[in-house]
């Protein structure tokens, strides 16, 4: 129970990235001619924002299901290799723990979970975690069915920095004292942004995440008694 | 509801929860190799990096420095010390001053 509640802890800087885009999903929903009901549902069902406000924009240009099913497969496959870190790195629980685990794994609990210390490797301290993502990732679906506009630019596009901050927080603690990482993850920025200029931006992060992290093995030492992870 | 809605939603649901499900499910039938152990406990790294950039550019597509400067901020924060709460409340903070 403990662990639970540090995980809902750690969980908190993501409200603040959640709910604002929650609503402009929601919003987006609501121009495409998708009820309230249903909008709330797909993200209870989905649980990925960028899936759901780009199955949002194809449904109100008209496409079919299998595009917008295609389309969504190739923007969440990412999670697989995200799955498989939550996963690797999580001790102790069954099947039917991890499977629950697994339907909260997004870029965000992904983060935080990968880069807590030993101590915070429970299923609990996860379920703690994504119990927070999940619930304002719903939460903000259902004040963007009420509310009939999205939060004014200027609140939004501020609000807008709040997860890619909550991911350079996570980062940089690791890379304190590690040369050899920080070039690795400089080197991963620039292969990504050429990639993304030659393919769809989701084959991009898969491409260079693999492939950097593949050539991280050949020249970046981990040393486990450097981690100093970041407490929430 | 509409059924093609419905559909669509159902469809979406379990071609995102498969590729979730599949480590939890395969994962005690593995073992990996300290070199594979090496590349998994590498790709936070690389994958969050992956997610900051570009993308941090685009947080207004009209003005690239609202990312650069929230994300420094935030780095920078981050770099002395400071709870994680803190530094992403004063990204939001800087990039609401820049709006000013």
């Amino acid at each position: 129970m403990k662990e639970y509640i540090k995980g809902a802890k750690a969980g908190v800087p993501v409200i603040f990235g959640f709910i604002p885009v929650a609503i402009a999903y929601a919003v987006m929903a609501k121009q495409a001619g998708i009820s309230a009901g249903e909008t709330v549902f797909m993200s209870m069902a989905v649980f990925a924002g960028a899936a759901q406000m780009m199955a949002c924009g194809m449904y109100a240009q008209g496409a079919g299901v299998a595009a917008i099913v295609l389309t969504t497969f190739i923007l969440n496959l990412r999670h697989l290799i995200m799955s498989t870190c939550v996963i690797n790195k999580m001790k102790g629980g069954g099947m039917a723990v991890r499977l629950l685990s697994s339907f909260g794994v997004t870029d965000e609990s992904f983060a935080i979970f990968t880069t807590q210390p030993e101590e915070h490797s429970s299923p609990a301290f996860f379920l703690g975690l994504i119990s927070v993502t999940y619930s304002s990732w719903v939460g903000g679906a259902v004040i963007g069915t009420l509310v009939s506009e999205a939060l004014p630019p200027t609140i939004s596009s501020s609000l807008g920095i709040a997860l890619y901050a909550m991911f350079i927080v996570l980062l940089v603690p690791g890379l304190r004292g590690n040369l050899r990482l920080g070039l690795l993850v400089a080197l991963t920025a620039v292969i990504n942004s050429v990639l993304s200029l030659l393919m769809s931006s989701s084959w991009a992060l898969i491409a260079a995440t693999l492939l950097c992290a593949f050539l991280g093995v050949f020249f970046v030492e981990l040393d486990e008694e450097k981690e100093d992870a970041h407490e929430a | 509801m509409k059924p093609e809605v419905m559909l669509m939603i159902l469809g979406m649901a379990i071609v995102t929860f498969i590729p979730r499900a599949i480590p939890a499910i395969f994962i005690e039938r593995m073992h990996f190799s300290p070199r594979v152990e090496k590349f998994l406990r590498l790709i936070p790294y690389t994958a969050m990096a992956a997610l900051i950039f570009p993308g941090v550019l685009t947080v207004d597509a009209a003005r690239p420095e609202i990312g650069i400067i929230g994300g420094l901020a935030a780095g920078l924060l981050a770099w002395r010390r400071l709870p994680v709460m803190v530094c992403v409340l004063a990204a939001i903070g800087a990039d609401m001053l820049l709006y000013l």
